[in-house]
């Protein structure tokens, strides 16, 4: 009898384990029931998945206060802490994550390409291997909405905005010359390999409080965090010859590449409507080097390049022309440091420096001049929820420059400046839930060459219509320093500035996309002077003003046909301006009210070859003609542009390819320039100012060689 | 002490006769998995997983379900936040396990899916990581039987794409069969060791 109690009593004790039953329903917000959620208490196996009317019950041996989570993908975890006794009928409400990828997107104004952004239009292979861009990731950039195509120069031409209202960072930190040095109609590229980077964000208006001193727009460059191997990279093309390397050890990984341009072997079997001295000519080369810490990432990139050129310059007042030549030295670096701080902090450093040297002969007068430029740079952002993030941070930029000209005419000429800046800036960003989302931000800028003060709001809001399409909007003011050229000749000015009102409507459907965007834009303070070009006897103000607006559409479908990418951007732009030394208001000659292109890629795999081409079109740009009364009431003829290019891989490492621009030889000519002086019949003469060449043609080789043997240069070309 | 003798066998037997919950709760998530419910399978290796603390293995089936998972769903979005959870079970098990080739490979296979739903945007992208997460694992064990298996497989994907004969891999593969006979039992219950059952599917590439 002792013995059978003594069995019972131990039999009782392994079955019953005081077993307690957790139930409830686990629902979204809107009280709909979520099936397949993850429910269990902390730190045991006692658990169970929701069945398809959101509820469960599992049992737990466990007593007193617990932990009970309960997850689910795209939602934000919930947790419980509550007596186990108590964790019976539970109403589960799961918040939606605004995280997830059906959120909506604070978009407006802003173009992603190359990173894994949801808004991203562009793939990094898009960006290399559109027609005519040459290799060149501004080229690309062009066949978006919202730039105004301008060969003759090759720089971004943003919402009537002039080449100088778009600034370029690089990993956050100002590139401060990011294009060759060049002259009048001869087009600059960037001065950066596209190799070097996998994210790219070109904003064409309404941009974060982060950044400044840009009336239109911002490309913000991001580059790689971590090479996928180590490999050897060569280039032969008919104008050049490049090679680069990578090498990985440990937590380190160090790039560099090459590249040396001589255009004259082209131009000697290509005619030229320009007459060349010494023909285009450079050499550069780049190093990045990144170190993982256990918290964070330590980049540093240097590049330093060299470029000369001398040519005569057709004119129509100088019956021989006039000749122009350029040496150019140009010394980049920048080194950032992006990392974690623990309790949701997050910190971005850094620090830029660019020397840049110019020596040029115009003439009989030579100009030398330098400039040194800093800009360092800390932020950073806290997060509190995933639905309330706060950045802030703060800026310095340092800026001298020096220039002595010496001319028989007016001997020696000595101009110097320093334009430095501090700004602070701060943005909070808001998710109400997943379909409403809100950025606020505000930058204040000290300068002390203009000494001025100026603080400007920034604001965007998007609201997400249904699951495949958003709505946004946003606003902001933009300041930005008068140009090197004035600022030489007279620093009583006030900065110029802009404000954005974008409109944006976003569709995105399994591989298309509609993009459409509406804006309107004013511009205040801009610089006027009374002469033809800054001179040091002008007389300068900030009376100038004028307005832009537009809409930008953007479509991309990636899925109707088979092997066929394409997409087309259409852009209607209306903009007057009265600035330098216009008589009033007028249309600058770099706008086009209508701008389209359309790009398409084909992959032929039988023929192991992608076909690119890109259809550019832009009507007619306006021009001075001092016979008319009215100022620059006329027109050109429109522009029409088809380059096709064709990359054909040999083997997987070794790529063949080939591009031309302007394939069907259209005319295009981009301005007028009239005599200064009337003719016999009072009439000024005049002649078009057109393209150095109708077409021009790239034939190159690329060799990649790595250890696996199977990657390429497809998406550097 | 006959009652002590009955009392200590019948707590003996128990314990024998009981699976660790461990063991029971991974054998109860491998067949919800083969019962054609992924979703409960992960939801319980997640929470072994987190019961566990320092056991990489749970996490690896979780994220394993989930890859396995978007080869048959056309939902861009769910694909992508299936990855997405896939990737972060796989950096959690990667702290309990740091230079593991097991891991590596599941990570090749988490981006080979990625390149599988979107090729044009991600095989540019992802291909040379896709490589250089195999031949990791190869560097750290150069007779594991799945890495040899998938890596020939992945190549054999490259090699059609580029016009090659996929055949040229065919040894690979024969290497890869050798590997699983040789493959001694882990003493680590529920250590990987599947793949042997696809060979057949990729060696069709070798007619």
């Amino acid at each position: 009898m002792k013995f059978t109690l003594t069995l019972v009593f131990i039999l009782f004790l392994f079955s019953v384990k005081a077993q307690t039953t957790i139930s409830g329903n686990v629902s979204d917000s809107s009280g709909n029931p979520i099936p397949g959620a993850n429910i269990y208490l902390e730190g045991t196996y006692d658990g169970a998945s929701s069945d398809e009317n959101g509820n469960f019950t599992f049992t737990s041996s466990e007593t007193g206060q617990q932990i009970l989570t309960i997850s689910f993908l795209s939602f934000e975890t919930f947790t419980l802490v509550e007596d186990v006794s108590k964790m019976i009928n539970l109403k589960i409400k799961l918040k939606e994550d605004v995280n997830s990828l059906d959120s909506v997107i604070l978009n407006a104004g802003t173009f992603a390409a190359g990173d894994n952004s949801k808004a991203a239009v562009l793939t990094p292979l898009d960006i290399v291997t559109t027609a005519g861009a040459a290799g060149d990731f501004i080229g690309a950039l062009q066949t978006l909405p919202g730039t105004s195509n301008n060969e003759e120069d090759g720089r971004l031409f943003v919402r009537g905005g002039d080449a100088n209202e778009t600034n370029i960072y690089i990993d956050g930190l100002r590139v401060f010359q990011p294009f060759a040095a060049t002259t009048n109609n001869i087009p600059t590229r960037g001065r950066f390999s596209s190799f070097l980077f996998q994210g790219t964000n070109f904003s064409t208006g309404g941009y974060s409080s982060e950044y400044g001193d840009a009336l239109s727009s911002v490309l913000l460059l991001n580059t790689i965090d971590e090479p996928d191997q180590e490999k050897t990279e060569l280039q032969f093309i008919n104008v050049g010859l490049g090679g680069g390397n990578t090498q990985k050890w440990g937590k380190n990984s160090l790039s560099i590449n090459g590249f040396y341009l001589n255009l004259a072997p082209y131009q000697e079997i290509i005619s030229q409507r320009i007459e060349w001295i010494k023909p285009y000519e450079s050499l550069s080369g780049e190093a990045v080097y990144r170190h993982k810490f256990n918290n964070g990432l330590l980049k540093v990139y240097g590049g330093l390049s060299y470029a000369s050129f001398d040519l005569i310059q057709d004119d129509i007042n100088t019956p021989n022309g006039f000749n122009f030549g350029l040496k150019n030295r140009n010394l980049y670096m920048n080194s950032t440091y992006n990392g974690t701080l623990g309790n949701d902090w997050k910190i971005a450093t850094g620090l830029s420096f660019a020397n840049d040297y110019n020596d040029i002969g115009f003439e009989d007068t030579d100009v030398k001049d330098v400039e040194n430029s800093f800009h360092l740079k800390l932020k950073l952002r806290k997060r509190f929820s995933n639905r309330f993030k706060l950045s802030f941070g703060m800026e310095q930029f340092l800026n001298s420059f020096s220039e002595d000209a010496t001319s028989p005419d007016f001997g020696e000429f000595n101009s110097k400046f320093e334009n430095n800046s501090t700004a602070v800036f701060t943005e909070a960003n808001i998710f109400f839930s997943k379909k409403l989302a809100m950025q606020l931000g505000v930058r204040g800028v000290h300068n002390t060459l203009l000494n001025n003060t100026k603080v400007s709001p920034r604001a965007s809001l998007a609201y997400k219509t249904s699951s495949k399409s958003q709505i946004s909007l946003a606003y902001g003011d933009f300041y930005q320093a008068p140009q090197q050229n004035i600022l030489k000749f007279d620093t009583d000015l006030e900065p110029e500035k802009s404000s954005h009102y974008i409109f944006n409507y976003l569709y995105q459907n399994n591989g298309r996309q509609l993009r459409a965007e509406g804006y309107y834009k004013t511009y205040k303070s801009l610089v006027k002077f009374d002469t033809e070009i800054p001179e040091f006897d002008s007389n300068f103000t900030n009376l100038g003003d004028g307005y832009a607006a537009g809409v930008d559409i953007f479509w991309r479908d990636n899925k109707s046909i088979k092997n066929l990418e394409y997409w087309a951007s259409y852009s209607y732009l209306n903009t007057e301006r009265d600035y330098r030394n216009y008589p009033n208001r007028a249309t600058p000659n770099f706008a086009t009210e209508h701008s389209l292109s359309l790009v398409t890629k084909y992959w032929i795999s039988d023929w192991k070859s992608l076909l690119s081409t890109t259809y550019n079109f832009g009507s007619g740009r306006p021009y001075n003609d001092p016979n008319e009364s009215v100022f620059q009431n006329k027109k050109t003829k429109t522009f029409n542009s088809v380059n096709f290019s064709w990359a054909y891989l040999i083997s997987q490492q070794k790529i063949l390819y080939f591009s031309v621009s302007n394939v069907l030889g259209f005319d295009n000519v981009f301005n007028y320039q009239y005599s200064n002086t009337p003719e016999m019949n009072g009439n000024f003469a005049r002649q078009p100012v057109r393209p150095n060449a109708d077409r021009f043609f790239i034939l190159g080789f690329f060799w990649t060689i790595s250890d696996d043997k199977n990657d390429n240069q497809l998406d550097n070309l | 002490m006959r009652t002590f003798i009955i009392v200590f066998t019948i707590i003996v037997s128990t314990t024998l006769q009981a699976q660790s919950p461990y063991e029971k709760g991974m054998n109860k998530a491998f067949e919800l998995w083969g019962s054609q419910k992924p979703d409960e399978a992960i939801n319980l290796f997640e929470r072994i997983g987190r019961a566990e603390k320092d056991n990489w293995l749970p996490f690896y089936y979780a994220a394993q379900v989930h890859i396995i998972t978007t080869f048959n769903i056309k939902d861009a979005n769910e694909i992508e936040s299936r990855l997405k959870k896939a990737q972060g079970f796989l950096n959690e098990s990667r702290t309990f396990s740091k230079e593991n080739a097991e891991i590596l490979i599941m990570e090749a296979m988490l981006n080979t899916a990625y390149v599988v739903y979107n090729p044009s945007v991600n095989g540019p992208l992802l291909s040379a990581k896709v490589e250089e997460l195999y031949r990791k694992a190869k560097v750290l064990e150069p007779e594991n039987p799945r890495a040899t298996l998938y890596h020939a497989e992945w190549k054999m994907g490259g090699a059609k794409f580029w016009g090659k004969d996929p055949k040229d891999f065919c040894p690979e593969v024969e290497k890869a069969i050798l590997y699983f006979e040789k493959a001694k039992s882990n003493d680590i219950p529920f250590y990987p060791s599947w793949g042997k059952d696809q060979v057949a599917r990729i060696q069709q590439n070798c007619k």
